[in-house]
């Protein structure tokens, strides 16, 4: 199995513009990715996203390659709801390591502004049951408040506790140009913040972004030959669990964050304690504390408690959402597992416009559904 | 919806005969010990609230029945997400005993009037 680099990255910014089209931001991300490959052109365009069809338009990877110029290329759609920019990676990383091709750009995009919140909502929420859980109402804010009391109750979490967590991605995200809502909050702002899904606030939760994030992958002969930043893929590891919450075993674990982020480490031959940055997977507070517990950085039950005590920020080892997390850098549905990895290559490389962490070893883990399809990222400088 | 009547009416969840293991909704193979030698199980109806939320954006087609109260019922045969009814958003608690009835759901994008199980607070008699 041949090794698999990224030598390009590109990223739109993050954030609600109507005056945009879905093919735009996708054509921005990915002429920027190329670009900083040193102009390698790709075989496969990958595309990620999951609510293009509400905009009525599917087949979008003729589309983004055929509107950035590379007709005649090879390519097709990934979904895995929220979790499509990792999960398309993976598909990516799998065309340059088996050798079916030498470039590959994976190409993640969303464009809901147009969209209402009902709408939107709606959509998301068909990453949860159709026939078992859709018929009762519940929103994806739902499904996840659902958790977030369970686990606040279990191991006796404070909300001034729980309120760390967007405080410090907003820290972070205020310094990240790219980042949607680029503003600092306090503990006062989110527990006074109005109520989404009890005991979901607002300021629990990412905002519903636009934005198209490019990531240009390919082999280490290549690699050397054109980019004298290539960043490894060393690891990589998607896992399932139920798309329904209620035959989860346990509410308070994602079983699919702990086996994707066991199959990545594994095939990296590392482990958490060696990770020096971390793009984690917050849609909701409640995700962001799960995942830190879950891919091993915190005990189980600790991870509020620990980032209220100043852990996990800049300074720290592992340095946890320099970007400002889905919660201020946004949430582009479908495209947010790339700029993940857009990120943390910048991280390594030393070239992220905003906090900078430097470091050898990034983790990124995307999360589809209530923790049901999630895809872990090791990447080495 | 249609195809779904007897399971959303009569909360029907599914066993392993191999490992024994019961859950909801029902699968075609067990997630423990992936046999496929599963039968179909009435859950029972009434349980008690393992955790809920008082959802107050509503998702499309249900902005009339906001703020929609949704909990996780343990019936003892199974875990089942559900609506609750009967009830106010400030009345409802973790470990709170509750049944299931058959009410209205919202009317589906595509025009059907769903009726599926909610449960509500359980009735007491003395």
């Amino acid at each position: 199995m041949s090794k698999v680099y990224v030598v390009g990255v590109g990223m739109s910014n993050v954030g609600r513009f109507y005056e945009r089209s879905l093919r735009d931001l996708a054509a921005e991300a990915l002429f920027k990715a190329i670009d900083d490959s040193g102009n390698l052109t790709p075989e496969y365009v990958v595309v990620s996203n999951m609510l293009s069809s509400q905009a009525e338009q599917e087949n979008l990877a003729s589309l983004i390659a055929d509107y950035c110029g590379l007709r005649g290329s090879s390519g097709f759609k990934v979904e895995a709801a929220c979790g499509s920019g990792g999960a398309a990676v993976l598909v990516g990383y799998s065309l340059v390591a088996s050798g079916l091709a030498k470039v590959v750009a994976v190409v993640g995009v969303e464009k809901l502004s147009e969209r209402t919140t009902p709408e939107v909502a709606r959509g998301l929420a068909y990453a949860a049951d159709a026939d078992f859980e859709l018929p009762y109402g519940i929103s994806f804010s739902g499904l996840n408040a659902l958790v977030m009391r369970y686990y606040m109750m279990k191991y006796n979490v404070k909300r001034e506790e729980m309120s760390a967590w967007p405080v410090l991605m907003h820290e972070n995200g205020y310094y990240n140009p790219y980042a949607h809502l680029r503003m600092r909050i306090t503990v006062d702002d989110v527990i006074k913040s109005p109520v989404i899904a009890d005991p979901i606030r607002l300021l629990d939760s990412c905002p519903i972004s636009d934005g198209a994030a490019a990531v240009i992958l390919t082999s280490e002969e290549l690699a050397r030959k054109y980019n004298d930043t290539p960043v490894l893929i060393a690891g990589i590891g998607n896992a399932l669990d139920s798309t329904d919450i209620s035959s989860r075993y346990e509410l308070d674990t994602f079983l699919a964050s702990k086996l994707s982020a066991e199959r990545a480490f594994k095939l990296a031959k590392l482990s958490p304690k060696d990770v020096d940055v971390a793009e984690l997977h917050d849609a909701y507070s409640i995700n962001g504390v799960v995942t830190l517990e879950d891919v091993g950085f915190a005990p189980k039950g600790m991870g509020a408690k620990l980032v209220a005590e100043g852990r996990f920020r800049i300074g720290d080892k592992p340095v946890i959402n320099p970007s400002g997390g889905l919660k201020s850098r946004g949430h582009p549905v479908g495209a947010t597992g790339v700029y993940q990895v857009c990120e943390v290559v910048m991280q390594l490389r030393g070239d992220f416009p905003g906090v900078k962490v430097g470091g050898e070893v990034g983790l990124t883990q995307n999360i589809g559904g209530v923790g049901s399809n999630i895809t872990t990222i090791i990447l080495r400088r | 919806m249609w195809r779904l009547k007897d399971i959303l009416l009569n909360l029907v969840g599914t066993k392993c005969l191999n490992c024994g293991h019961v859950f909801y909704p029902p699968k075609a193979a067990c997630p423990k010990c992936s046999s496929r030698n599963v039968k179909k199980v009435s859950l029972g109806t009434s349980g008690k609230v393992i955790t809920y939320t008082v959802v107050n954006v509503p998702i499309e087609g249900f902005e009339s029945m906001s703020p929609l109260i949704i909990a996780l019922v343990d019936t003892g045969g199974g875990k089942v997400l559900t609506q609750l009814t009967n009830v106010k958003p400030d009345e409802v608690y973790v470990g709170m005993e509750v049944e299931a009835t058959v009410r209205r759901s919202a009317t589906t994008l595509d025009g059907y009037v769903p009726y599926i199980i909610k449960f509500k607070p359980k009735e007491r008699y003395s």
